[in-house]
């Protein structure tokens, strides 16, 4: 039986007050997991919370990845280090996968460009972050947690903007991700996004969460015509 | 809002005043005849400034063949800028382990906590009183010079650091954490490149600010141009000590300029144009 990477008992999150109560949810190797809700939701609490960055107000979570490199996020803002260059930045990803050794920074530059490959943006390895468009820099973000190759990915609207060119770039790489197994939790806003990623629908309304297949999500949206 | 900033920089105008008056016993004669005297002095001292402190020194004999670099203005110069710059490497180094031991956001108050008395502990002595202190247990010399700087430095900087580290971004160390770095890791991957503009200003600054008081450590013992300016002011001889002011201005503006280049590396394109070496001296026409 495949174990579940992410398991949430009960939990509730939020600063003073709960924003969502009592959830209780389990994620699985290779499920993309979007979640769904209006702008001061919790959306970003709940992703904050599993990052380990705020403490649940109660209850509690179970991550089932490895320590150092087995869980990758994407902040909102994107969390790139914009003074240093882009390699510099994507190879944070994979310093958390390669331990010491002889041969370590060969395989972290050889993951670092990898991913930089597939995110088609070697061709600015040298550039500081900086200078990038924000386009460009979503796609950075994207290939640091490429090259960390985590068991979770948690983003948070890394999408944004992007214009559909850069959607399918973004989603090739995540597929990547997804086919080797790394479970993925995101927030987005637009439907179109959603539905290009997720297996599952996490709906945030009144403070609880209405797990919903994809399927069953895509019904909804059509009415049930595709039924 | 204009008139808000009106009121309080009037307020504090006040405040101060009030303080002034309450310090000199409102004596406010001492000031009368002040412009004077000093107009007298500059004028019958100071004026005009004595090169012959870029000219050889009589003995030693001047090996070289230009005199300048035989003159007490230059070997003084060059010794004060030799401390200041080692100081500055060593304490720049010691401050960023102790700051990054400081940063609320990087460690746990009670780590934070002590790491800042330390800072302040070592910051409340200023350089004079550390190369005092240097003096009376190493002897005269460059080396209580360098480390009375360092230590003032680490004290200084320490805390200049622990601020700007403290002021970042938050989503830049929150992807790192969560991504599990470790610390030291983040600090030296994440924290120092994204807060290299303003470690490089301090760093330029502290260099500045080092070669400055490099000229009143050095009137303890503790080496440099401070160690002719002593000299010159026993002997009364103001017209030495002003043309040896102008030369530390001198390098003190160079310094400046040094900065701004260095600088422009790191930052935002756009928000400061990077000078070429040629208008670095020469303006831009």
């Amino acid at each position: 039986m495949v174990e579940a990477v992410l398991e949430l008992k009960n939990l509730s999150v939020g600063y003073d007050e709960p924003l969502i109560s009592n959830i209780n949810l389990e994620v699985f190797p290779g499920e993309v997991i979007t979640i769904l809700g209006p702008s001061g939701i919790g959306k970003t609490t709940l992703v904050r919370t599993i990052a380990g960055l705020i403490r649940p107000l109660s209850g509690s979570f179970d991550l089932n990845v490895e320590r150092r490199g087995g869980l990758g996020y994407i902040p909102q803002r994107l969390g790139l280090v914009r003074h240093a260059t882009v390699a510099h930045n994507v190879s944070l990803g994979a310093r958390t996968r390669v331990g010491f050794s002889l041969n370590m920074w060969k395989e972290r530059s050889q993951r670092t460009m990898d991913a930089l490959r597939m995110l088609g943006i070697a061709d600015k390895s040298n550039e500081p972050v900086r200078r990038l468009s924000g386009g460009q820099q979503r796609r950075v973000a994207t290939a640091r947690t490429l090259a960390q190759r985590p068991q979770l990915m948690l983003a948070d609207e890394f999408l944004g903007e992007l214009d559909h060119s850069n959607v399918e770039i973004v989603f090739e790489a995540v597929q990547n991700l997804v086919d080797d197994g790394t479970a993925v939790i995101m927030i987005e806003h637009h439907d179109d996004n959603a539905q290009l990623f997720a297996t599952r629908i996490w709906e945030i309304q009144d403070g609880k969460i209405a797990d919903i297949s994809i399927k069953e999500w895509k019904n909804r949206k059509t009415g049930g015509e595709e039924e | 809002m204009k008139y808000r900033l009106f009121g309080i920089i009037s307020i504090l105008l006040l405040l101060a005043w009030q303080t002034l008056d309450g310090l000199i016993e409102g004596d406010w004669g001492r000031l009368e005849g002040g412009l004077g005297n000093l107009s007298v002095f500059f004028s019958e001292s100071m004026w005009p400034p004595n090169w012959s402190v870029i000219e050889a020194r009589p003995y030693p004999v001047c090996e070289s063949e230009i005199e300048f670099f035989c003159s007490v203005g230059y070997l003084g110069m060059m010794e004060t800028i030799k401390i200041a710059f080692v100081a500055t490497i060593l304490g720049f180094i010691g401050a960023l382990f102790f700051s990054s031991l400081a940063a609320r956001n990087l460690v746990p108050l009670y780590v934070a906590i002590p790491v800042r008395i330390l800072l302040s502990a070592i910051r409340s002595l200023p350089s004079l009183i550390w190369a005092i202190l240097f003096v009376i247990v190493i002897g005269f010399g460059p080396l209580s010079g360098v480390l009375a700087m360092t230590f003032y430095t680490v004290g200084y900087l320490g805390k200049l650091q622990y601020e700007t580290f403290e002021g970042m971004a938050n989503d830049s160390l929150e992807a790192s954490r969560a991504m599990g770095l470790p610390r030291s890791s983040i600090l030296l991957n994440v924290v120092i490149p994204e807060n290299s503009n303003h470690l490089l200003s301090q760093l330029m600054f502290m260099f500045e600010y080092n070669v400055r008081h490099g000229t009143v450590i050095g009137i303890v013992g503790a080496g440099g141009i401070g160690y002719y300016i002593s000299t010159y002011l026993k002997f009364l001889q103001y017209e030495k000590v002003f043309a040896l002011l102008i030369l530390i201005f001198v390098v003190v503006v160079i310094i400046d300029l040094l900065s701004m280049m260095v600088r422009s590396f790191v930052n935002d394109e756009g928000d400061v144009r990077r000078p070429t070496w040629l208008n670095v001296v020469l303006s831009e026409k």
